[in-house]
């Protein structure tokens, strides 16, 4: 039962520590906050790059001129994009180092009607690098024919014709010729793409080319500045299929469909632009400008930000991997919301698209892990028409760093304010439960286990401002109060002798003067009787007030160190005078033993014992005192035989006013047994009382510390060697 | 002439009883209620002898301090308190005063008279003769006890002794060597109540008045469980 009162439910530490739990709200909504702040923060960037979008689209509104290095309209053409090229492409014939997606910017020509590859289709993709136009081309040749280096002309084999205005206005052609897989030569030609103008190969014009199972890969760079400002350009792939014969079997070209201009158009970023967007100076920012035909005409910057800036295996960069493990959790949940926001709602395409459309727009997208971008797109107008739009794209690293800023902090702070007031709470929990304790331990100690009052109050927590001290206070209170109504029992006695003592004693003196005074009734047993009645009302009194006083007279005794071992054998010795009927036998050890002891408290606690064996000792048989010495203490046991003791009195028979005796047996109020325990434990022993294990009497035992010898040898068992007390 | 009793006593009956028995005896008895009465009276006239209560209607040590104001006016005149107040440090503080005898209630009127004639006896016997050694004293080794006078000495040291204290210290050497049984020590008291503990009590003050004198005395020996025995060894 204990068991469970203890465990039934929380201490007062664990209850308020899981209070101290509650505090998670406060990072809770602090990281709710923080995500409305990021909120914030990336549509006020979105704002700020729509407003430098729309900035930088004033520059060119209504300056259809930066546009205009094109036709007009691009529909009469068809247009040839050069892509820029970011990477290191080398002239190696293989597309991949170009970079990625220009796969899939291949343009077919000569394809057959199904749209298929046959014999003469080539794949055409142009981009730029370096002031160089570089110019992929696969093409599908079943036989390829390569030139035959001793033919002066160069229309003999299979060859690519590059046809394009030049920088003065003439025509400008060109034959890249294909003497065998690897490095090609190009050389300027006639008129009628026959033989070389000049003697030795271009040196500006590079080519290379391969050969694969379905033909040839042909990559090739020429200079930009060969090209004129119109920039009109196109390919022209020349197919022989009989080495012996060597006349060209068809033409492939880039040229346009009939009815329109002869070549093709490059469209090429515009300088002019270029100029324009890198004079505004933007740093951490990628501006693109682009036509409504959503060709890039001028780019600059880049949204490369300054991410990574620690240096690795420091606590930042070690916080930052560990909060974007566990940010997705945090996130889903504190906002119940997935982590990262899976797909952006709009498409780059729908940006570039309502930009072009004239509205401005802007949208947020992941580029990689922890790195985000926001691209606002700003339309540019002249007039009534849309000449493109500008796009302005940045990265969110700054939001990024100041939101791992923020939640460092955050996260720093609620650790260590949840540690603080974690820490405060169980110091509290516990400062108030040991206050709780000591008091609980010092108001049971007020009273010992006979019930009786040790203390008139409390002296932990009276102080205390608190409810615990209000508790200690009222405990006390009722402790003093209880206190005064014990010392008026504790004093009824006296103050009852004391009352009694005087009409006691002028009844004994009237009846003394009575006897006196009238000579015939000395013989009255009325008088004897009432003589008696005196007596023993006052016999009442005394023992009452002696017992009450004891305590108090205790007090008062000097101990000394006796030989216990010869008093009991000296008492037992004159028990047999004082009870003629009945026989006592002593066993005592053979040597000293020595207990500091008051010597008429002892042998007043014998003769209670004794008193009590002798009253109810069956006739004729012995009773037996014993002495035991063991190692630190002397066991004193007084055995009679007779009826045994009620179970419920062995605890209960050395407590004041109690008395297990059937018969009116003169004057017993349970005083001497109580008087036997108050002497036992006045001298730092015990009393106890119990049923021989025959069952077939009673046996009481006290035990007394045993002492030290005494300093002067005793030479008799009541020489009185005062040793100084305490 | 008479000799002059005073009683101070706030109970009436008692003090009644007491005067009747006294004057009986033939003294001439003076009763007093109060200390106030008392102090009066005793301006007028000195008693031979005086008893007190100690506690006299609200002032719980009026007996005290008649007490202590008789004895400045006459050293040698004895005092008996005679009181409910029976606690040891009641007795004590009485004796200390230089009180005679100490006696609890309830008194045997015959053992007062007793005490009386005895005090008054010893009071003149040492008024007359207080040099010479009296021819009622004994000597047991080296006590010396002068029945007449009440006057105990150890190895020519004077011991002063209450007068119930003479009484057992004088039925404890009757027979020296031999046990004495508490009944006996308590019939010396010659009070009605007495029990064990009040013996022991007595015969550990007397062995203490003994060792102030001699540290080494060691002649009042406990028969514990019966009495005590006078060891000349």
């Amino acid at each position: 039962m204990r068991i469970w009162n203890r465990f039934g439910g929380p201490r007062l530490g664990t209850k308020l520590a899981l209070l101290g739990l509650l505090l998670l709200v406060v990072p809770w909504f602090s990281y709710r906050q923080l995500v409305a702040m990021e909120d914030l923060l990336i549509q006020g960037q979105s704002n700020t790059q729509l407003l430098m979008a729309e900035g930088i689209s004033t520059l060119f509104n209504g300056r259809d001129q930066l546009f205009s290095d094109l036709p007009i309209s691009t529909a009469d053409y068809e247009a040839l994009y050069a892509y820029p090229v970011d990477t290191d492409a080398r002239l190696d014939g293989l597309l991949e180092d170009w970079g990625e997606g220009f796969d899939d910017r291949l343009l077919r020509f000569g394809a057959a009607r199904d749209g298929g590859a046959t014999d003469g289709t080539m794949d055409v993709v142009i981009g730029e690098k370096d002031e160089y136009l570089w110019g992929f081309v696969r093409v599908f040749d079943e036989t390829p024919v390569f030139r035959d280096t001793n033919t002066l002309s160069l229309d003999r084999a299979d060859h690519l014709r590059l046809s394009f205005i030049r920088a003065d206005g003439e025509d400008g052609r060109i034959t890249l010729t294909l003497p065998g897989p690897g490095v090609q030569s190009a050389f300027r030609v006639d008129e009628n793409w026959r033989r070389a103008t000049t003697g030795r190969p271009e040196a500006q014009i590079r080519g290379f080319s391969r050969v694969t199972n379905d033909g040839y890969e042909l990559e090739f760079r020429l200079p930009l500045e060969m090209l004129g400002s119109k920039r009109y350009f196109a390919m022209i792939w020349a197919d022989v299929d009989d080495p012996a014969e060597r006349a060209i079997e068809r033409m492939t070209q880039t040229l346009p469909t009939a009815g329109k201009e002869s070549f093709e158009l490059v469209v090429f970023r515009s300088q002019e632009l270029l100029d324009i967007i890198e004079g505004l100076g933007y740093a951490g920012a990628r501006v693109i400008v682009i036509d409504s035909e959503e060709r890039v005409r001028a780019e600059t910057g880049s949204v490369q930000g300054t991410v990574n800036s620690e240096p690795e295996g420091s606590f930042g960069l070690a916080f930052r991997q560990f909060f974007s493990r566990i940010r997705p959790t945090l996130h889903r949940l504190v906002t119940g919301q997935e982590w990262p926001i899976a797909e952006p709602t709009r498409r780059i395409d729908d940006v570039i698209a309502s930009a072009l459309r004239g509205e401005p727009n802007w949208l947020q997208r992941t580029v990689e892990e922890q790195q985000e971008v926001i691209i606002a797109a700003h339309p540019i107008v002249s007039r009534d028409r849309i000449l493109g739009a500008v796009m302005v794209e940045q990265n969110t690293a700054q939001i990024l760093s100041f939101q791992r800023t923020a939640l460092e902090e955050l996260i720093l702070l609620s650790v260590l304010s949840l540690l603080i007031v974690f820490v405060a709470l169980i110091a509290f929990a516990g400062r108030l439960a040991w206050r709780i304790r000591s008091l609980r331990q010092e108001a049971s100690a007020a009273i010992d286990q006979h019930g009786r009052l040790k203390t008139s109050g409390l002296k932990s927590e009276m102080t205390a401002g608190d409810e615990i001290g209000d508790l200690a206070r009222s405990v006390s209170n009722m402790l003093s109060k209880l206190h005064s109504h014990n010392r008026f029992l504790e004093n009824m006695p006296r103050t009852l002798r004391h009352e009694i003592n005087n009409p006691l004693n002028t009844l004994s003196t009237s009846l003394q003067n009575l006897a006196e005074e009238i000579p015939g009734i000395q013989t009255s047993k009325y008088l004897d009787s009432a003589k008696r009645g005196v007596l023993r009302i006052g016999q009442i009194v005394q023992n009452l007030a002696d017992a009450a006083n004891l305590e108090e007279a205790l007090e008062a005794e000097e101990l000394e160190t006796l030989d216990i071992q010869e008093l009991l054998e000296n008492y037992v010795a004159n028990c047999s005078l004082n009870h003629k009927t009945t026989s006592f036998v002593y066993r005592g050890v053979d040597r000293p033993a020595y207990a500091r002891v008051a010597d008429y408290r002892i042998e007043q606690l014998l003769d209670k014992i004794v008193d009590n064996a002798v009253d109810f000792h069956r006739s004729n048989s012995p009773i037996k005192v014993q002495l035991d010495v063991t190692r630190d203490a002397l066991r004193i046991s007084v055995a009679n035989r007779g009826p045994l003791l009620p179970a419920d009195a062995q605890t209960t028979l050395f407590d004041s006013m109690v008395s297990h005796r059937d018969s009116h047996s003169q004057l017993h109020f349970g005083l001497g047994l109580y008087v036997v325990r108050l002497i036992a434990e006045y001298h730092g022993g015990s009393a106890q009382a119990s049923n021989l294990a025959d069952g077939s009497g009673v046996v009481f035992v006290v035990q007394l510390p045993l002492a030290a010898p005494p300093a002067r040898r005793a030479s008799g068992s009541d020489d009185y060697a005062q040793v100084a007390a305490g | 002439m008479a000799k002059t009793i005073a009683i101070v006593e706030d109970d009436p009956d008692q003090r009644a009883n007491y005067t009747d028995a006294i004057t009986k005896k033939g003294y001439e008895v003076v009763a007093f209620g109060s200390r106030a009465e008392a102090l009066d009276g005793f301006e007028r006239k000195l008693p031979d002898l005086a008893i007190l209560d100690i506690i006299l209607g609200d002032e719980i040590d009026a007996g005290f301090q008649i007490c202590r104001d008789l004895l400045s006016r006459s050293p040698s005149l004895p005092v008996i308190f005679l009181t409910e107040r029976i606690d040891e440090i009641d007795k004590i503080s009485g004796l200390r005063l230089g009180a005679w005898d100490y006696l609890p209630k309830p008194i045997s009127l015959e053992y007062l008279a007793e005490r009386i004639s005895s005090l008054l006896r010893i009071n003149e016997a040492r008024e007359k003769e207080t040099a010479e050694q009296s021819d009622s004293a004994r000597h047991i080794g080296d006590l010396t006890l002068d029945q007449e006078a009440l006057l105990v000495s150890w190895k020519g040291t004077r011991i002063d002794l209450s007068g119930t204290e003479f009484r057992m210290l004088a039925k404890l050497v009757r027979a020296p060597g031999h046990a004495v049984s508490y009944e006996t020590l308590m019939n010396a008291t010659m009070q009605s109540l007495v029990t064990n503990n009040t013996i022991n009590t007595h015969m550990r003050n007397i062995r203490k008045k003994f060792e102030k004198a001699d540290a080494d005395f060691a002649c009042i020996k406990s028969e514990y469980g019966f009495g005590y025995r006078w060891s000349t060894g």
